[in-house]
């Protein structure tokens, strides 16, 4: 169980202060599937690295499993947007990477990253550079470097933003898909409305900027879910009204930075 | 837990035709190739032009031809072959010695603002200091030979290797960091397998500037604080008054330079950048 309590997150620059996240509080159960919703700019991403272990909070904070958290630990892993994958590596050494961290003998290695591409459908490209992949193969590998260090929390910074529509798709029954294999609780940030309420089991939409906790949405629909249906596009509709007058003040925000020339 | 199998949905993905890497050698068209080899022999015909209308005095101006008599006879009498090892053995210790001492400090100042704020101000002032201009103090220190020589290719070779990386490191992309924290990974397992490699586009260009440098202030060196090697046999045809032995000494250099220069550094780049995707070809 993960409990985020009362964070503020605060950033100093030029003298003065900016508030990213004001008075977040939250409760994710295990093998819970959570997205982050919001608009650009929302700080959902650095609600995910605060929770990842790689910021601190200004103030408030992170208990995962009674135990808090003050920097990153073997229990969580994260797939970032652009992948990060070390392109000087093959696909096999980037999933064995937390593994050659953890020093885990070089037959075990290989055992569980041989069973990882498996699970990932990259079998035949272990050998391979990541520049010899595409987008959604190169999300896959982070994904699979990810799932080889066994976490029970997988923190996934809108791993799907940089594929087109199909593969996106394609992705997310992937995920779906591994989700239910291994049990995992998943913290998954997105801007995509449509994403958040195919994947997850619970929505927190956060306001514009500084974040806050807008709303906290139950899907209680069973998979796979049909987004053509009734209720799935009542549900659309329902996310649409409560982000909506967020999206339209980032939007003002946004506008008003570039007008006073910041 | 379970082996799970991947759904066959998913592997008609365009990208197996995409994943196909096709390292092409870069090789210059005919016409390029040409038009390059045309300005080498205009250049040799107006050399044996000057020389036959008698510009500048024979005695000084050897002909083409005197040259290649001249190469015939340093490889007969093993005198090319013994400088030119002389050369090459003193720079390549001169610029492994400066990679040695250069990659480490470069990989720590590149990650450690103290040790910019500490050593930053004192490389500044030392760099402009031409090779050669150490040449008078490592006689003094190590006498007339190969030490010194090494010392001056070491101090003229090292900064650029120095610098660039730690240029690598500053550009390193903050995500890899990142991935290395949430791994978990140790200090060491990150500068051997993240750092380093991740600063290699800058390395490798910064040894090409060492090995560049060192090549062209070893000759220099062996002027004055030597008594072998391609710069001494220069120096030394001076007063024999032999110029086609100091242009055989000259073409020597230019050849041995420019094959290592392209063909070694372009090789190791080959095998790393380009097959990483650091490098477009």
């Amino acid at each position: 169980m993960l409990t985020i309590e009362n964070i503020n997150k605060k950033y100093v620059s030029h003298g003065s202060e900016t508030s990213a996240l004001v008075d977040i509080s939250l409760r994710i159960e295990k093998g819970e599937f959570i997205c982050l919703l919001g608009p650009s700019g929302c700080g959902k991403s650095t609600l995910l690295r605060i929770i990842a272990g790689l910021i601190q909070a200004t103030s408030g904070g992170v208990v995962i499993e009674g135990k808090p958290v003050s920097g990153p630990g073997p229990e969580r892993a994260v797939v970032f947007q652009d992948y990060a994958l070390f392109p000087w590596m093959t696909v096999r050494d980037n999933v064995e990477f937390g593994l050659e961290a953890r020093k885990l003998p070089v037959g075990e290695r290989h055992e569980i990253s041989t069973r990882l591409l498996k699970v990932v459908g990259l079998s035949d490209f272990a050998e391979r550079f990541p520049h010899q992949l595409s987008g959604g193969m190169k999300q896959r590998v982070s994904i699979a470097r990810a799932l080889a260090v066994d976490p029970s929390l997988l923190l996934m910074d809108e791993p799907f933003g940089a594929l087109d529509a199909q593969n996106r798709q394609l992705m997310q029954d992937e995920l779906l898909r591994i989700w239910r294999e291994y049990r995992k609780t998943v913290v998954f940030v997105t801007h995509s409305i449509e994403e958040a309420i195919y994947l997850s089991d619970r929505i927190v939409v956060m306001t514009a900027r500084p974040g806050r906790v807008k709303q906290i949405i139950t899907v209680p629909e069973t998979r796979p879910r049909d987004m053509a249906s009734v209720e799935m596009n009542r549900r659309q509709r329902e996310v649409r009204a409560v982000l909506g007058e967020e999206i339209a003040r980032a939007a003002a925000l946004e506008e008003a930075d570039l007008m006073a020339g910041a | 837990m379970a082996d799970v199998s991947y759904s066959k949905t998913v592997i008609g993905e365009p990208a197996k035709a995409e994943a196909v890497v096709k390292s092409s050698p870069r090789r210059l068209p005919t016409r390029e190739r040409w038009l390059g080899i045309a300005t080498i022999v205009a250049f040799i015909v107006i050399w044996e032009a000057v020389y036959r209308l008698g510009l500048m005095p024979k005695w000084a101006f050897p002909s083409p031809w005197q040259v290649v008599l001249a190469f015939q006879e340093l490889i007969a009498s093993g005198k090319l072959l013994t400088n030119t090892a002389a050369s090459v053995g003193r720079q390549i210790t001169g610029v492994l010695l400066a990679a040695l001492v250069g990659i480490p400090a470069g990989l720590a100042l590149g990650a450690s603002p103290t040790a910019r704020a500490a050593f930053l101000p004192l490389c500044r002032l030392l760099y402009p200091i031409p090779g050669i201009a150490w040449i008078p103090l490592a006689i003094l220190w190590f006498g007339v030979g190969f030490t010194s020589t090494v010392f001056v290719i070491f101090f003229s070779g090292i900064w650029s290797i120095m610098f660039n990386t730690m240029t690598g490191v500053q550009t390193l992309s903050g995500q890899y960091t990142d991935v290395a924290n949430v791994y978990l990974a140790s200090r060491s397992l990150y500068t051997r397998r993240i750092l380093i490699p991740g600063s290699l586009p800058y390395i490798i260009a910064g040894m090409r500037l060492t090995y560049g440098v060192g090549w062209r202030v070893i000759v220099g060196a062996e002027m004055i604080s030597s008594i072998t090697g391609l710069g001494f046999l220069i120096d030394d045809a001076r007063w024999q008054l032999r110029p086609d032995i100091m242009i055989c000494g000259m073409i020597t250099i230019a050849m041995i330079g420019w094959v290592s220069e392209n063909w070694f550094f372009d090789w190791v780049e080959e095998k790393t950048l380009v097959r990483w995707g650091m490098r477009t070809t």
